[in-house]
């Protein structure tokens, strides 16, 4: 190839995608990327630093590359800065395209078919979040550690050096820091070098298959499995929850569908359901016959597309209740060798077969592309509503520091995708609340927290406009409106809260004379302590406590009376508490109940004049 | 030695990018908001139903308006207003300017519309017959204390969702003040 070529050759696919997902290097960030953003404040010593990066988060995982550190030093060097990131993540996704080239070439003999492969799974609709949703680099990383380290097997099985194996055990090891998928690879190197053994196009190697190593990485592999098991135990019940048996097929099949398809079976316009499944059906045809006929040939390699696929997709299968567009990323790539070489082959020959082979790749093309950009549009747009809630709140906050912030109007994907995730904290605002009745408007997930923590009562509202403690928000349309002066108007309030923060000066005037003055985020109490707030409306509800306790107060015991009425006490130790008192039915439908909190100990730090007892917190009815 | 000095110049300016980023202010994404004008008019004491800018006093129960001029309102529907000066010492009159329409009539037979006003009921009237109509009534001083007050409007019936209009609809408002005595 001229010079030329060989830059178009390496070039184009990086290109495409660019052009294909260009709205998701635009995109900003949403949901769980929030969470990881906010580990970076969390790290005070080295201690934490390691904390941060290898103790099991969000579902048990522990991914330090892809997420922690990701994120921790993204964070610390860029801030709230998208674009470092971006670039991060499609410079890794462009090495993962040059190594499917590569690889693709190794397999099929075809360098065509290399380019060819990357296209199809760049253009595919699993590509769309994880190239547009920051959380989801995991995925691109651990495509890029697995394709690398075949990469490495393939260079060994050709020439022997003793140098390749070491780069193939080092990125198979640092793989496991980007996802856990990454157990997977021994497998693939198996089938890698089984399958070369058998493929008659390849000269018989007489370089050793390096079986002892496989079988090391096995062990690996399993170590990995056991260690992360222990430390992350797997769900029992929920959507993580694992399911073997014919469920897996069911989920291979839909799996099936969104990798050769558009991910959710998502229809153009003017396409029927029926006409997406005929051409899901002929693709799939396409592919096995080709697959049938290079075996039939004894092209063993063509088996390891295959392989690839079901290998990278197994352990998701169980999955059953979490079927997730992205898991398809990087199991896809297997079947786009497959088609890239089909594709190759097809048009070689002269006649119908080639009319065939580039009609498939068109059918393919046009149900995954309009989704593909469709999606990652989608998820822009997702980002630009966190930004616009995330940016109107900092600019509230320069204009009216120190008062609370109240949102009215934020819609569903606002909440999911910037108020749940906490993504205020990141620009220190500490007291945004979501106006009351919101919690009607917005769906409660049994997974998450609930809506109404995050909804500030309508009475805290009242009290707050009142004492020009905050500013109030129309957020619809994107552009904050300060409604403050008439807001006040809408409100209805019944009586006092079921919930109250000590930690919030918006509740202070609840909080009897005994309490200490707010210690930024917590707030301590002495030996005693009161306050008011609302009695339940029906019977058999709970009071909870939420709180901390030092080590220095030891095993302690906490009374709590609620209009006089003593409650059973409760033991507390050191560490973070949460604590239930069912309350009495006689309080119920009560204007409000005054709580009474007593500690049987306290301590007094050195240098520090005051008595402490524990630090709150919550009290909430419920 | 030359990998050995490789080495530590990109580890030193690996260090000074963090050390640069750390100390540096995170960027923040700025945004500007719509700030109420610090002379923000106080509450008006009659608000005409066509006029935009009233619109922040209607707080529940109305839909758009329509010709410039009138609205629909829902079952239940609110206002605040600005008591009239004096008020607070010899009470003023509510008064609901509303339109019947025909259709309403002829599917309800009547409606009842009462108020509330800080807590305290109105008595209610009920319109039988299609057209322009006023709810008037009496406020004691009692009730108008403060910069605000606000009411809230009840109908007995209202028009339920029909021929793909998804409103519920009461009747036709076309202002509603507070008067001074």
């Amino acid at each position: 190839m001229t010079r030329a070529r060989t830059a178009a050759y390496w070039t184009l696919p990086a290109l495409i995608c660019l052009a294909v997902h260009w709205q998701a290097f635009e995109a900003w960030f949403r949901a769980d990327d929030f969470a990881w953003l906010s580990l970076y404040s969390h790290i005070q010593s080295f201690s934490d630093l390691l904390s941060a990066l290898f103790r099991p988060e969000a579902q048990g995982t522990i991914r330090p590359w892809s997420e922690r550190a990701f994120f921790i030093a993204g964070y610390a060097l860029f801030g709230l800065d998208s674009l470092p990131y971006r670039v991060i993540i499609f410079a890794t996704q462009f090495a993962g395209l040059a190594l499917i080239q590569l690889t693709g070439f190794k397999l099929t003999g075809s360098r065509v078919a290399g380019l060819l492969a990357a296209v199809f799974w760049t253009i595919n609709s699993t590509t769309t979040e994880p190239l547009g949703w920051a959380c989801v680099y995991n995925e691109v990383m651990c495509a890029a550690f697995l394709l690398l380290a075949l990469w490495f097997r393939i260079r060994l099985l050709e020439s022997g050096k003793k140098r390749f194996q070491i780069f193939e055990w080092i990125t198979f090891i640092l793989g496991f820091g980007a996802l856990e998928l990454n157990l997977v690879y021994p497998a693939l190197a198996a089938a890698y070098t089984w399958l070369s053994r058998y493929d008659t196009r390849q000269p018989r190697k007489k370089t050793p298959a390096n079986w002892k190593h496989i079988g090391a990485m096995f062990a690996v592999s399993i170590v990995y499995f056991g260690i992360h098991t222990w430390a992350a135990p797997p769900a029992a019940s929920g959507p993580y929850a694992m399911h073997f048996g014919p469920s897996m097929m069911r989920t291979l099949a839909e799996y099936w569908t969104w990798s050769v398809g558009p991910v959710y079976l998502e229809l153009p316009p003017h396409v029927k359901l029926w006409m997406m499944l005929a051409a899901i059906v002929l693709v799939s045809v396409g592919l096995f016959a080709f697959l049938t006929r290079k075996l039939r040939a004894g092209f063993a390699m063509a088996a390891f597309c295959l392989v690839w696929y079901l290998v990278t997709f197994a352990p998701m299968l169980p999955l059953r209740d979490h079927i997730t567009e992205y898991y398809g990323y990087i199991p896809v790539i297997g079947l786009a060798w497959l088609g890239g070489w089909a594709l190759v082959e097809g048009w070689r020959r002269a006649g119908s077969t080639r009319i065939v082979a580039a009609a498939l790749a068109a059918i393919y093309i046009l149900m995954v592309l309009p989704r593909t950009v469709r999606a990652t549009h989608w998820n822009y747009e997702l980002t630009e509503e966190a930004r616009d809630l995330v940016a109107g709140v900092a600019r509230a906050q320069q204009l009216h520091p120190g008062q609370a912030i109240l949102l009215d109007g934020v819609d569903e994907a606002g909440f999911i995708n910037a108020v749940r995730d906490k993504a205020f904290v990141l620009i220190k605002a500490d007291r945004v609340y979501l106006a009351p009745g919101s919690e009607r408007r917005l769906t409660q997930q049994s997974d998450w927290d609930r809506v109404a923590n995050y909804v500030l009562d309508p009475s805290i509202a009242q009290q707050g406009l009142a004492r020009g403690q905050l500013q109030v928000y129309d957020v619809r349309g994107g552009t904050f409106h300060n409604i403050t002066s008439t807001y006040r108007y809408t409100l209805r309030a019944e009586g006092l809260p079921s919930r109250v923060s000590a930690a919030d000066p918006l509740t202070a005037y609840l909080l009897g004379p005994e309490w200490y003055a707010l210690d930024i985020d917590h707030r301590w109490m002495g030996k005693r302590a009161t306050l008011r707030m609302g009695a339940p409306k029906e019977p058999e509800r709970k009071l909870y406590l939420t709180g901390y306790s030092v080590d220095a107060l030891g095993p302690a015991e906490v009374k709590v009376s609620v209009n006089g009425m003593e409650l059973p006490p409760a033991p507390v130790n050191p560490g973070p508490f949460q604590l239930s008192f069912a309350l009495p039915d006689a309080i119920v439908g009560q204007r409000e109940m005054k709580v009474a909190i007593e500690v049987s100990k306290t301590f007094r730090p050195s240098n520090e004049p005051r008595d402490l007892g524990l630090s709150f917190g919550t009290f909430e009815v419920r | 030695m030359r990998n050995i000095g490789r080495f530590h110049a990109v580890m030193l300016a690996a260090g000074a990018l963090w050390c640069a980023g750390c100390s540096q202010e995170k960027k923040v994404p700025i945004k500007e908001t719509v700030e109420e004008a610090p002379s923000t008019p106080t509450l008006l004491t009659a608000v005409g139903m066509g006029d935009p800018k009233a619109e922040k006093q209607l707080l529940n129960g109305f839909y758009a308006i329509e010709a410039n001029s009138w609205r629909w309102t829902a079952k239940d529907f609110s206002v605040v207003l600005r008591p009239p000066v004096g008020s607070a010492a010899q009470g003023a009159v509510l008064d609901l300017g509303i339109s019947v329409p025909g259709g309403v009539i002829q599917k309800l037979h009547n409606v009842a519309l009462s108020a509330t006003i800080n807590g305290t009921a109105l008595p209610p009237e009920t319109y039988s017959k299609e057209g322009q109509a006023e709810y008037k009534r009496d406020l004691a001083p009692n009730l108008l204390n403060g910069d605000s007050v606000r009411i809230d409007f009840h109908l007995d019936k209202a028009m339920p969702p029909a021929n793909g209009d998804m409103r519920q609809l009461g009747v036709i408002a076309r202002s509603v003040a507070l008067e001074a005595k």
